[in-house]
């Protein structure tokens, strides 16, 4: 695409930074901000409806712990917006199964990161989260709402996540995402336990995209910036590089609008800002659309396709939004 | 002759202001192809739409061939024949990608 969408195609919205969990890679568990009440949610929803915004996922923090959730994604529907959400599924009941659909959920999304309980459970912090996830993945099916399954890649399941694919197929997934990690939060304080090397990602893209190509029955997804280094698309993608802050924007609890979820650098507040003047004049967005090679990517041919990887990775690791990805195995 | 639909599981919308800039460029004599001026979601995938691609899109509600393209020629200053072949090609297109319902 030659220019950058009018207004963001998705926005990350996290409702509450309050958590059951206590996950060893999240992002957002450090994260602490006030959570606008529900007139102040719709009012900004309000808001970001006027730009045609067609997608808002909840991420977080719970959902699950937001006692107005499902009257503010009846609202958001009303408005126009395909809604989804993470959830870790723990609270999720046959009950709150139904009141997703009911409210307007297109998809739910769980997070299993394993198929072996112990582990999942041993990274997510609470014993019995495996079988709750899997538990809230059914009461979802069985009430019609559509299922998708979120897991986050690193040294715990690696080499295992043909299993967590297999098992997303099991429990009716339409989709399973296998998320890169991000040194974001906790993810960055325990980023040398859990990370996995360059050479490490190369291995896992390299097999995980070769199964995607044949896997009829469910989609895999895998939405990391550096797979432009041994993969081409058989479309061009509409924009290069991390789609943070050219497609995709996050809206934090209280309002805050920042990049993506991953990048803490706040640019604006959505009670008092407006959705397109920020999307439209934000100096930090002009910089991540942007971006100047360096380094090692100043003399890479990939560069024009990968655009330095993950802005969120490099800023995270070096402060710098066009530091080339830590997860890059590409040689010097 | 059957009537066409957009298949109502695809999210789109409009790039408002692309479109403009697309027929400011067609004004111009310029190419305006490789401008996307609808943007769509399917299965997770996103993909977009040039300006012909577009207007066909939006149109696509109820609507015959031969009236789309009718519709179309107070547009694009294209002969009839290209014009319809363009359609032709197009539905042919995003027909077998699963985008349209046949009524």
């Amino acid at each position: 695409m030659s220019r950058i969408p009018f207004s963001p195609v998705t926005i990350n919205w996290t409702l509450t930074f309050r958590c059951n969990f206590n996950c060893r890679h999240c992002y957002s568990r450090p994260e602490k901000a006030p959570e606008l009440p529900t007139e102040q949610v719709k009012e900004i929803m309000a808001k970001v409806a006027k730009y045609k915004v067609p997608f808002i996922n909840y991420g977080g923090g719970e959902p699950l712990l937001r006692s107005d959730l499902f009257e503010l994604t009846s609202y958001a529907t009303c408005l126009g917006f395909n809604v989804s959400m993470n959830t870790n599924g723990f609270l999720m009941t046959r009950e709150k199964a139904a009141l997703a659909g009911e409210s307007g959920f297109k998809t739910v999304g769980i997070s299993i990161d394993s198929t072996r309980p112990e582990v999942h459970d041993d990274f997510r912090n609470i014993k019995g989260s495996h079988k709750k996830a899997v538990s809230a993945a059914k009461f979802l099916k069985e009430q019609g709402v559509r299922l998708t399954i979120s897991s986050v890649i690193c040294r715990i399941n690696h080499t295992e996540f043909e299993d967590l694919v297999r098992q997303a197929r099991d429990l009716g997934a339409e989709q399973i995402s296998l998320h890169n990690y991000k040194c974001a939060g906790m993810g960055f304080t325990n980023k040398d336990e859990l990370d996995l090397s360059p050479a490490e990602w190369k291995e896992f893209y390299l097999k995980a995209i070769a199964l995607r190509e044949k896997a009829t029955d469910i989609r895999i997804s895998m939405d990391d910036p550096i797979t432009a280094t041994i993969h081409k698309a058989p479309e061009q993608a509409i924009v290069k590089g991390s789609t943070c802050g050219k497609l995709s924007l996050n809206i934090r609890a209280n309002g805050d609008v920042t990049p993506c979820g991953f990048i803490p650098v706040v640019i604006g507040n959505l009670l008092t800002d407006d959705l397109k003047d920020l999307w439209d004049h934000s100096n930090v967005l002009e910089k991540m659309r942007n971006k100047k090679p360096k380094e090692k990517c100043l003399t890479c041919k990939h560069y024009e396709d990968c655009l330095g990887g993950c802005t969120a990775r490099a800023y995270a690791t070096t402060g710098d939004f066009n530091s080339p990805d830590p997860h890059c195995w590409v040689a010097k | 002759m059957r009537n066409i639909r957009r298949n109502p599981d695809i999210i789109w919308r409009e790039e408002e202001e692309a479109r403009d800039e697309a027929l400011r460029a067609m004004e111009r004599g310029d190419d305006a192809s490789g401008e996307g001026t609808v943007l769509l979601v399917e299965s997770g995938m996103m993909h977009q739409l040039n300006l012909l691609g577009g207007e066909i899109w939006k149109l696509l509600d109820g609507i015959d061939e031969e009236r789309l393209v009718d519709t179309l020629a107070m547009t694009f200053d294209i002969d009839r024949e290209t014009l319809s072949m363009d359609v032709r090609d197009f539905l042919i297109d995003i027909d077998g990608r699963g985008w349209l319902v046949h009524e």
